[in-house]
């Protein structure tokens, strides 16, 4: 009987270092720290095996991209909060239905502006990679919510 | 004279070359060896392992096998949830919208 649950204790013991070994051959260490400080930048160096030079391009681009995307989502919230008081108004349909063209408008042309503007990261990217990064970053998009923060998570939809 | 002293030698010698044996095969034939001797099969954990071994080879097997794919599969779903953490921080920091919103 002590053999017996000597060696299944022996077994146990070597399952959990197999088990460890295949964790660790699995785990992606440059992501989990990059997750682990926030840092974006270095999330797409690591995981899009970008150079230093694609990286500086990279980071380039999204620093001319910062606040094209503001204006955009301040009249958004501004149409939405009209189209709102002409809810609660029960204004008249006519003007009802133009606010709400006006918002569907103003989304449109910010997810356009944010569509275009990760397509030209991915084009810094190799192919195959700048593939993936669109798969990631693309549908998150599609599911933004101007009127509220928007829920990142993917396959949610609004 | 010698042919008639060799003649049972010879035959003899033929009997004993044409003599075969073929025993009928003991399946505890290693188990009473182990008795005759004074030691119970097993009586050492390798002893014991041996007497097992096709088991115990399977047990490991399979062991290492689930242990393997099971640390593999908990690596890449903590890789998946690292990378939507980090698509939506990533996002986030690209539509200063969302920054004012989270960040009052």
């Amino acid at each position: 009987m002590k053999y017996l649950l000597g060696t299944v204790a022996a077994i146990a013991l070597l399952a959990v270092s197999t088990g460890f070994v295949g964790y660790r051959l699995s785990c992606d260490d440059a992501l989990h720290a990059a997750v682990a400080k926030g840092d974006t930048m270095e999330w797409l160096r690591t995981d899009f095996h970008l150079t230093e030079t694609q990286l500086a391009e990279v980071r380039k681009l999204h620093e001319s991209y910062a606040g094209t995307c503001e204006e955009h989502c301040r009249l958004i919230q501004e149409a939405t909060r009209a189209r709102s008081a002409l809810e609660a108004a029960h204004g008249d349909r006519v003007a009802l239905d133009a606010a709400n063209a006006k918002v569907q408008t103003l989304r449109a042309i910010c997810e356009g502006s944010l569509t275009v503007h990760v397509r030209k990261v991915a084009a810094l990217m190799s192919p195959e990679d700048g593939r993936r990064y669109l798969a990631l970053v693309l549908p998150r998009i599609a599911s933004f919510d101007h009127g509220a923060a928007p829920d990142l998570r993917l396959g949610h939809s609004n | 004279m010698n042919s008639s002293l060799n003649s049972p030698r010879d035959s003899l010698s033929e009997t004993l070359h044409a003599w075969q044996v073929t025993p009928p095969a003991d399946p505890n034939f290693r188990q009473e060896v182990w008795q005759r001797i004074g030691k119970q099969p097993g009586a050492t954990w390798p002893a014991y392992v041996r007497a097992h071994m096709a088991a115990w080879s399977m047990a490991v097997a399979l062991a290492m096998g689930v242990a393997a794919f099971t640390g593999s599969a908990v690596a890449r779903s903590q890789t998946r949830a690292d990378r939507s953490a980090i698509v939506a921080t990533y996002l986030v920091d690209l539509d200063p919208r969302v920054q004012a919103v989270l960040k009052p």
